[in-house]
Protein backbone atom coordinates (compact mmCIF):
# COMPACT_ATOMS: atom_id res chain seq x y z
CA UNK A 1 0.00 0.00 0.00
CA UNK A 2 1.24 3.48 -0.76
CA UNK A 3 1.35 4.71 2.85
CA UNK A 4 3.40 1.74 4.02
CA UNK A 5 5.96 2.42 1.31
CA UNK A 6 6.18 5.99 2.34
CA UNK A 7 6.39 5.52 6.09
CA UNK A 8 8.67 2.64 7.06
CA UNK A 9 12.33 3.10 7.87
CA UNK A 10 14.65 1.73 5.16
CA UNK A 11 16.08 -0.87 7.55
CA UNK A 12 12.54 -2.09 8.34
CA UNK A 13 11.90 -2.41 4.60
CA UNK A 14 15.08 -4.51 4.32
CA UNK A 15 13.72 -6.76 7.05
CA UNK A 16 10.40 -7.11 5.18
CA UNK A 17 12.35 -7.96 2.03
CA UNK A 18 14.19 -10.77 3.88
CA UNK A 19 17.59 -9.08 3.62
CA UNK A 20 18.31 -9.23 7.35
CA UNK A 21 19.28 -12.80 8.23
CA UNK A 22 19.18 -12.14 11.96
CA UNK A 23 15.61 -10.87 11.80
CA UNK A 24 14.62 -8.33 14.43
CA UNK A 25 17.98 -8.74 16.20
CA UNK A 26 19.75 -7.10 13.27
CA UNK A 27 17.74 -3.92 13.78
CA UNK A 28 18.48 -1.00 16.09
CA UNK A 29 16.35 -1.28 19.27
CA UNK A 30 14.50 1.92 18.36
CA UNK A 31 13.25 0.28 15.15
CA UNK A 32 12.05 -3.03 16.58
CA UNK A 33 8.61 -1.86 17.60
CA UNK A 34 8.05 -0.38 14.14
CA UNK A 35 9.30 -3.61 12.56
CA UNK A 36 6.88 -5.70 14.62
CA UNK A 37 4.03 -3.47 13.50
CA UNK A 38 5.17 -3.85 9.88
CA UNK A 39 5.35 -7.62 10.20
CA UNK A 40 1.91 -7.69 11.76
CA UNK A 41 0.46 -5.65 8.89
CA UNK A 42 2.21 -7.92 6.41
CA UNK A 43 0.63 -10.94 8.05
CA UNK A 44 -2.81 -9.35 7.65
CA UNK A 45 -2.40 -9.06 3.89
CA UNK A 46 -4.70 -11.45 2.05
CA UNK A 47 -2.40 -13.88 0.20
CA UNK A 48 -5.07 -15.09 -2.23
CA UNK A 49 -4.83 -13.96 -5.82
CA UNK A 50 -7.22 -11.12 -6.71
CA UNK A 51 -10.24 -11.99 -8.84
CA UNK A 52 -10.51 -9.84 -11.96
CA UNK A 53 -13.86 -9.60 -13.70
CA UNK A 54 -14.18 -10.25 -17.43
CA UNK A 55 -15.38 -6.68 -17.94
CA UNK A 56 -12.26 -5.25 -16.29
CA UNK A 57 -10.00 -7.54 -18.29
CA UNK A 58 -11.70 -6.42 -21.49
CA UNK A 59 -11.21 -2.77 -20.53
CA UNK A 60 -7.54 -3.25 -19.75
CA UNK A 61 -6.87 -5.16 -22.97
CA UNK A 62 -8.69 -2.53 -25.01
CA UNK A 63 -6.55 0.19 -23.39
CA UNK A 64 -3.34 -1.77 -24.03
CA UNK A 65 -4.19 -2.30 -27.70
CA UNK A 66 -5.09 1.36 -28.14
CA UNK A 67 -1.77 2.41 -26.59
CA UNK A 68 0.24 -0.04 -28.70
CA UNK A 69 -1.38 1.33 -31.85
CA UNK A 70 -0.31 4.87 -30.99
CA UNK A 71 3.29 4.02 -30.20
CA UNK A 72 5.82 6.27 -31.91
CA UNK A 73 9.54 6.72 -31.50
CA UNK A 74 10.89 10.25 -31.41
CA UNK A 75 14.63 10.82 -31.83
CA UNK A 76 16.04 14.33 -31.53
CA UNK A 77 19.70 14.99 -32.33
CA UNK A 78 20.90 18.04 -30.40
CA UNK A 79 23.63 19.98 -32.23
CA UNK A 80 25.75 22.71 -30.56
CA UNK A 81 24.01 25.57 -32.36
CA UNK A 82 20.66 24.25 -31.10
CA UNK A 83 21.67 24.42 -27.43
CA UNK A 84 20.61 28.00 -26.68
CA UNK A 85 17.15 27.73 -28.34
CA UNK A 86 16.65 24.34 -26.67
CA UNK A 87 17.47 25.75 -23.23
CA UNK A 88 15.13 28.69 -23.84
CA UNK A 89 12.34 26.32 -24.89
CA UNK A 90 12.97 24.16 -21.82
CA UNK A 91 12.77 27.23 -19.56
CA UNK A 92 9.42 28.22 -21.09
CA UNK A 93 8.15 24.66 -20.69
CA UNK A 94 9.19 24.54 -17.03
CA UNK A 95 7.45 27.87 -16.44
CA UNK A 96 4.24 26.67 -18.08
CA UNK A 97 4.23 23.35 -16.23
CA UNK A 98 4.90 25.18 -12.99
CA UNK A 99 1.84 27.36 -13.57
CA UNK A 100 -0.34 24.35 -14.32
CA UNK A 101 0.87 22.48 -11.24
CA UNK A 102 0.67 25.52 -8.96
CA UNK A 103 -0.90 24.62 -5.61
CA UNK A 104 -4.46 25.89 -5.22
CA UNK A 105 -5.19 28.64 -2.72
CA UNK A 106 -7.55 28.16 0.19
CA UNK A 107 -10.36 29.85 -1.72
CA UNK A 108 -9.86 28.41 -5.20
CA UNK A 109 -10.48 24.70 -5.62
CA UNK A 110 -8.01 22.56 -7.55
CA UNK A 111 -8.66 22.75 -11.28
CA UNK A 112 -6.70 19.67 -12.29
CA UNK A 113 -8.13 17.56 -15.08
CA UNK A 114 -7.86 13.83 -15.50
CA UNK A 115 -8.26 11.58 -18.49
CA UNK A 116 -10.97 8.98 -18.01
CA UNK A 117 -11.83 6.02 -20.24
CA UNK A 118 -15.47 4.96 -20.29
CA UNK A 119 -16.03 1.36 -21.34
CA UNK A 120 -19.24 -0.64 -21.73
CA UNK A 121 -19.65 -4.22 -22.85
CA UNK A 122 -22.78 -4.22 -25.01
CA UNK A 123 -22.51 -6.86 -27.77
CA UNK A 124 -26.01 -6.28 -29.15
CA UNK A 125 -25.89 -2.48 -29.23
CA UNK A 126 -25.90 -0.48 -32.45
CA UNK A 127 -25.00 2.84 -30.78
CA UNK A 128 -23.62 3.71 -27.36
CA UNK A 129 -22.87 7.12 -25.84
CA UNK A 130 -22.21 8.53 -22.40
CA UNK A 131 -24.22 11.42 -20.98
CA UNK A 132 -23.71 13.14 -17.67
CA UNK A 133 -23.12 16.29 -15.71
CA UNK A 134 -19.92 16.90 -17.71
CA UNK A 135 -21.73 17.25 -21.07
CA UNK A 136 -25.10 18.65 -19.94
CA UNK A 137 -26.62 15.15 -20.21
CA UNK A 138 -26.45 15.37 -23.99
CA UNK A 139 -26.68 11.80 -25.40
CA UNK A 140 -25.23 12.91 -28.73
CA UNK A 141 -22.22 14.74 -27.31
CA UNK A 142 -19.97 11.80 -26.44
CA UNK A 143 -20.42 8.67 -28.53
CA UNK A 144 -18.47 5.54 -27.64
CA UNK A 145 -16.74 3.67 -30.45
CA UNK A 146 -16.42 -0.06 -30.99
CA UNK A 147 -13.05 -1.40 -29.91
CA UNK A 148 -11.17 -4.33 -31.39
CA UNK A 149 -12.63 -6.45 -28.61
CA UNK A 150 -16.00 -7.84 -29.67
CA UNK A 151 -18.91 -6.06 -28.02
CA UNK A 152 -16.73 -3.54 -26.18
CA UNK A 153 -17.45 0.17 -26.61
CA UNK A 154 -15.15 2.90 -25.31
CA UNK A 155 -14.55 6.65 -25.19
CA UNK A 156 -11.83 8.70 -23.54
CA UNK A 157 -12.59 12.09 -21.97
CA UNK A 158 -10.65 14.67 -20.02
CA UNK A 159 -12.70 15.77 -17.02
CA UNK A 160 -12.10 18.32 -14.29
CA UNK A 161 -11.52 17.12 -10.74
CA UNK A 162 -14.75 16.78 -8.81
CA UNK A 163 -17.84 14.60 -8.65
CA UNK A 164 -19.53 13.63 -11.90
CA UNK A 165 -22.72 11.65 -12.51
CA UNK A 166 -23.36 9.85 -15.76
CA UNK A 167 -25.05 6.95 -17.52
CA UNK A 168 -24.59 5.14 -20.80
CA UNK A 169 -27.23 5.58 -23.49
CA UNK A 170 -27.66 2.44 -25.57
CA UNK A 171 -29.37 2.72 -28.97
CA UNK A 172 -30.59 6.21 -28.17
CA UNK A 173 -33.15 5.46 -25.49
CA UNK A 174 -31.89 2.89 -22.97
CA UNK A 175 -30.20 4.51 -19.95
CA UNK A 176 -27.73 2.07 -18.42
CA UNK A 177 -25.62 2.62 -15.29
CA UNK A 178 -21.94 1.71 -15.52
CA UNK A 179 -21.67 -1.78 -13.98
CA UNK A 180 -18.09 -1.05 -12.90
CA UNK A 181 -18.84 2.18 -11.00
CA UNK A 182 -20.68 3.20 -7.81
CA UNK A 183 -24.23 4.41 -8.40
CA UNK A 184 -26.98 6.38 -6.72
CA UNK A 185 -30.70 6.74 -7.52
CA UNK A 186 -31.28 9.42 -10.14
CA UNK A 187 -34.07 10.95 -8.06
CA UNK A 188 -36.89 10.54 -10.60
CA UNK A 189 -38.23 7.27 -9.23
CA UNK A 190 -38.55 4.13 -11.28
CA UNK A 191 -35.35 2.55 -9.96
CA UNK A 192 -33.00 4.19 -12.45
CA UNK A 193 -29.52 4.96 -11.21
CA UNK A 194 -26.71 7.34 -12.11
CA UNK A 195 -23.12 6.19 -11.99
CA UNK A 196 -20.72 8.28 -9.92
CA UNK A 197 -17.19 9.26 -10.79
CA UNK A 198 -15.13 11.14 -8.19
CA UNK A 199 -11.79 12.57 -9.33
CA UNK B 1 -29.22 61.72 -5.26
CA UNK B 2 -32.08 60.01 -7.08
CA UNK B 3 -29.82 59.57 -10.09
CA UNK B 4 -27.19 57.84 -7.91
CA UNK B 5 -29.80 55.59 -6.33
CA UNK B 6 -31.09 54.64 -9.75
CA UNK B 7 -27.57 53.82 -10.95
CA UNK B 8 -26.92 51.70 -7.86
CA UNK B 9 -30.20 49.85 -8.35
CA UNK B 10 -29.31 49.17 -11.99
CA UNK B 11 -25.87 47.92 -11.04
CA UNK B 12 -27.41 45.66 -8.41
CA UNK B 13 -29.78 44.20 -10.97
CA UNK B 14 -27.04 43.37 -13.51
CA UNK B 15 -25.72 40.21 -11.80
CA UNK B 16 -29.26 38.93 -11.27
CA UNK B 17 -30.08 39.51 -14.92
CA UNK B 18 -26.89 37.77 -16.02
CA UNK B 19 -27.59 34.84 -13.70
CA UNK B 20 -31.12 34.50 -15.04
CA UNK B 21 -29.89 34.66 -18.62
CA UNK B 22 -27.30 32.01 -17.88
CA UNK B 23 -29.92 29.59 -16.55
CA UNK B 24 -32.23 30.25 -19.49
CA UNK B 25 -29.38 29.70 -21.92
CA UNK B 26 -28.47 26.43 -20.27
CA UNK B 27 -32.03 25.18 -20.19
CA UNK B 28 -32.59 26.24 -23.80
CA UNK B 29 -35.35 24.41 -25.60
CA UNK B 30 -34.60 21.12 -23.91
CA UNK B 31 -36.72 21.81 -20.85
CA UNK B 32 -40.53 22.34 -21.00
CA UNK B 33 -41.73 25.84 -20.14
CA UNK B 34 -43.34 24.86 -16.83
CA UNK B 35 -40.20 23.06 -15.69
CA UNK B 36 -38.07 26.03 -16.72
CA UNK B 37 -40.24 28.33 -14.62
CA UNK B 38 -39.84 26.05 -11.61
CA UNK B 39 -36.06 25.92 -12.14
CA UNK B 40 -35.89 29.72 -12.17
CA UNK B 41 -37.97 29.92 -9.00
CA UNK B 42 -35.93 27.30 -7.12
CA UNK B 43 -32.62 28.69 -8.39
CA UNK B 44 -33.56 32.16 -7.17
CA UNK B 45 -34.52 30.70 -3.80
CA UNK B 46 -31.20 28.86 -3.65
CA UNK B 47 -29.20 31.95 -4.59
CA UNK B 48 -31.00 34.00 -1.93
CA UNK B 49 -29.81 31.48 0.68
CA UNK B 50 -26.27 31.30 -0.62
CA UNK B 51 -26.77 27.85 -2.14
CA UNK B 52 -25.51 26.71 -5.55
CA UNK B 53 -28.11 26.68 -8.32
CA UNK B 54 -26.15 24.44 -10.68
CA UNK B 55 -27.36 21.10 -9.22
CA UNK B 56 -30.97 22.24 -9.77
CA UNK B 57 -30.30 23.22 -13.39
CA UNK B 58 -28.43 19.97 -14.03
CA UNK B 59 -31.26 17.87 -12.59
CA UNK B 60 -33.84 19.66 -14.74
CA UNK B 61 -31.83 19.03 -17.90
CA UNK B 62 -31.24 15.40 -16.90
CA UNK B 63 -34.93 14.82 -16.30
CA UNK B 64 -35.94 16.31 -19.62
CA UNK B 65 -33.31 14.39 -21.58
CA UNK B 66 -34.44 11.17 -19.90
CA UNK B 67 -38.04 12.00 -20.87
CA UNK B 68 -39.22 11.96 -17.26
CA UNK B 69 -42.70 13.34 -16.65
CA UNK B 70 -42.90 16.96 -15.49
CA UNK B 71 -44.32 16.12 -12.07
CA UNK B 72 -41.46 13.70 -11.34
CA UNK B 73 -38.91 16.26 -12.48
CA UNK B 74 -40.54 18.84 -10.19
CA UNK B 75 -40.31 16.43 -7.25
CA UNK B 76 -36.66 15.73 -7.98
CA UNK B 77 -35.84 19.44 -8.22
CA UNK B 78 -37.46 20.15 -4.85
CA UNK B 79 -35.54 17.22 -3.39
CA UNK B 80 -32.26 18.64 -4.71
CA UNK B 81 -33.00 22.02 -3.10
CA UNK B 82 -33.89 20.31 0.19
CA UNK B 83 -30.60 18.41 0.17
CA UNK B 84 -28.66 21.60 -0.52
CA UNK B 85 -30.42 23.31 2.41
CA UNK B 86 -29.71 20.33 4.68
CA UNK B 87 -26.08 20.31 3.63
CA UNK B 88 -25.64 24.04 4.22
CA UNK B 89 -27.18 23.77 7.68
CA UNK B 90 -24.88 20.86 8.54
CA UNK B 91 -21.82 22.79 7.35
CA UNK B 92 -22.81 25.83 9.40
CA UNK B 93 -22.99 23.43 12.34
CA UNK B 94 -19.39 22.47 11.57
CA UNK B 95 -18.32 26.10 11.84
CA UNK B 96 -18.46 27.08 8.16
CA UNK B 97 -20.55 30.23 8.02
CA UNK B 98 -21.28 30.95 5.26
CA UNK B 99 -20.29 27.63 3.69
CA UNK B 100 -18.64 27.56 0.29
CA UNK B 101 -21.12 26.60 -2.45
CA UNK B 102 -18.77 23.88 -3.72
CA UNK B 103 -18.73 22.27 -0.29
CA UNK B 104 -22.52 22.64 -0.01
CA UNK B 105 -22.92 20.75 -3.31
CA UNK B 106 -20.53 18.05 -2.11
CA UNK B 107 -22.49 17.70 1.13
CA UNK B 108 -25.76 17.44 -0.79
CA UNK B 109 -24.24 14.68 -2.92
CA UNK B 110 -23.21 12.80 0.24
CA UNK B 111 -26.74 13.19 1.63
CA UNK B 112 -28.22 11.97 -1.64
CA UNK B 113 -25.91 8.95 -1.46
CA UNK B 114 -27.12 8.00 2.02
CA UNK B 115 -25.43 10.05 4.73
CA UNK B 116 -27.49 12.15 7.13
CA UNK B 117 -26.91 15.77 8.11
CA UNK B 118 -25.13 14.93 11.37
CA UNK B 119 -22.68 12.70 9.49
CA UNK B 120 -21.99 15.47 6.97
CA UNK B 121 -21.35 17.84 9.87
CA UNK B 122 -18.98 15.36 11.52
CA UNK B 123 -16.98 14.72 8.35
CA UNK B 124 -16.80 18.40 7.41
CA UNK B 125 -15.21 19.09 10.78
CA UNK B 126 -12.91 16.08 10.71
CA UNK B 127 -10.27 17.50 8.36
CA UNK B 128 -9.02 20.80 7.01
CA UNK B 129 -11.79 23.09 5.74
CA UNK B 130 -10.04 23.46 2.37
CA UNK B 131 -10.43 19.72 1.79
CA UNK B 132 -14.03 19.40 2.99
CA UNK B 133 -15.45 19.14 -0.54
CA UNK B 134 -13.16 16.24 -1.43
CA UNK B 135 -13.88 14.57 1.92
CA UNK B 136 -17.64 14.74 1.37
CA UNK B 137 -17.42 13.60 -2.26
CA UNK B 138 -15.38 10.56 -1.23
CA UNK B 139 -17.85 9.83 1.57
CA UNK B 140 -20.74 9.98 -0.89
CA UNK B 141 -18.91 7.74 -3.34
CA UNK B 142 -18.24 5.16 -0.64
CA UNK B 143 -21.93 5.19 0.27
CA UNK B 144 -22.76 4.78 -3.42
CA UNK B 145 -20.59 1.67 -3.39
CA UNK B 146 -22.83 0.19 -0.71
CA UNK B 147 -20.76 0.99 2.37
CA UNK B 148 -23.22 1.71 5.23
CA UNK B 149 -23.18 5.36 6.32
CA UNK B 150 -21.80 4.61 9.80
CA UNK B 151 -18.85 2.71 8.33
CA UNK B 152 -18.30 5.49 5.79
CA UNK B 153 -17.94 8.01 8.59
CA UNK B 154 -15.70 5.70 10.60
CA UNK B 155 -13.37 5.06 7.65
CA UNK B 156 -13.10 8.65 6.44
CA UNK B 157 -12.75 10.15 9.93
CA UNK B 158 -10.14 7.54 10.90
CA UNK B 159 -8.10 8.17 7.75
CA UNK B 160 -8.16 11.93 8.33
CA UNK B 161 -7.35 11.44 12.01
CA UNK B 162 -4.39 9.29 11.03
CA UNK B 163 -2.92 12.18 9.12
CA UNK B 164 -4.03 11.41 5.58
CA UNK B 165 -4.70 14.46 3.42
CA UNK B 166 -8.22 14.77 1.93
CA UNK B 167 -6.76 14.20 -1.55
CA UNK B 168 -5.40 10.83 -0.35
CA UNK B 169 -8.98 9.76 0.41
CA UNK B 170 -9.68 9.62 -3.33
CA UNK B 171 -8.01 6.19 -3.36
CA UNK B 172 -10.49 4.72 -0.86
CA UNK B 173 -13.35 3.88 -3.27
CA UNK B 174 -11.00 1.85 -5.49
CA UNK B 175 -9.64 0.06 -2.43
CA UNK B 176 -13.17 -0.83 -1.34
CA UNK B 177 -13.97 -2.08 -4.85
CA UNK B 178 -10.83 -4.24 -4.83
CA UNK B 179 -11.80 -5.76 -1.48
CA UNK B 180 -15.34 -6.43 -2.72
CA UNK B 181 -13.88 -8.16 -5.79
CA UNK B 182 -12.00 -10.44 -3.36
CA UNK B 183 -15.28 -11.40 -1.74
CA UNK B 184 -15.68 -8.97 1.16
CA UNK B 185 -18.87 -7.00 1.72
CA UNK B 186 -18.55 -3.21 1.35
CA UNK B 187 -18.96 -2.85 5.13
CA UNK B 188 -16.20 -5.40 5.84
CA UNK B 189 -13.93 -3.66 3.35
CA UNK B 190 -14.49 -0.28 5.01
CA UNK B 191 -13.87 -1.66 8.49
CA UNK B 192 -10.66 -3.33 7.34
CA UNK B 193 -9.41 -0.15 5.68
CA UNK B 194 -10.28 1.90 8.77
CA UNK B 195 -8.32 -0.55 10.94
CA UNK B 196 -5.30 -0.31 8.66
CA UNK B 197 -5.49 3.50 8.62
CA UNK B 198 -5.67 3.58 12.41
CA UNK B 199 -2.64 1.27 12.69
CA UNK B 200 -0.61 3.48 10.37
CA UNK B 201 -1.70 6.56 12.29
CA UNK B 202 -0.60 5.08 15.65
CA UNK B 203 2.83 4.26 14.27
CA UNK B 204 3.64 7.93 13.66
CA UNK B 205 6.70 9.17 11.78
CA UNK B 206 9.63 6.76 11.41
CA UNK B 207 12.52 7.22 13.84
CA UNK B 208 15.63 8.89 12.50
CA UNK B 209 18.98 7.16 12.36
CA UNK B 210 21.27 7.98 15.31
CA UNK B 211 23.82 10.64 14.48
CA UNK B 212 27.32 9.09 14.24
CA UNK B 213 29.87 10.48 16.70
CA UNK B 214 32.24 13.09 15.23
CA UNK B 215 35.50 11.76 13.87
CA UNK B 216 38.51 12.54 16.06
CA UNK B 217 40.60 15.29 14.56
CA UNK B 218 44.28 14.77 13.93
CA UNK B 219 46.47 16.74 16.24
Amino acid sequence: MRHEDRGFHPDVKRLLDGELRGGLDDLAPALREEAQEALRLLAEVDPTAPVVSDALEARVMAAVRAKRGRRRELVVRLRPWMLAPALAAAAVLVLLVGRVLQAPTAQAPAVASLTVRFVLVAPDAQRVSVAGTFNQWDPSATPLVRTAEAGVWAATLTLPAGEHQYAFVVDGDQWVADPAAPAIPDGFGGGRRNSVLTL
Amino acid sequence: MNYRLAMLAMLALVPAALAGQSIDERLGARVPRETAALVRELAARAAARGLPADPIVQKAIEGSVKAVTADRVAGALREVLAQLELSAAALRGAGMDPPDTIIVAAGAFAINAGLDASQVRELAGAGPATGAAVTLRVAGTLAALGVPAAEVVQLVATALGAGQAPADLLALPAQVQAAVARGETPAQAAVGLARAAAALGRRGPPPTRPTPPPRPQRP
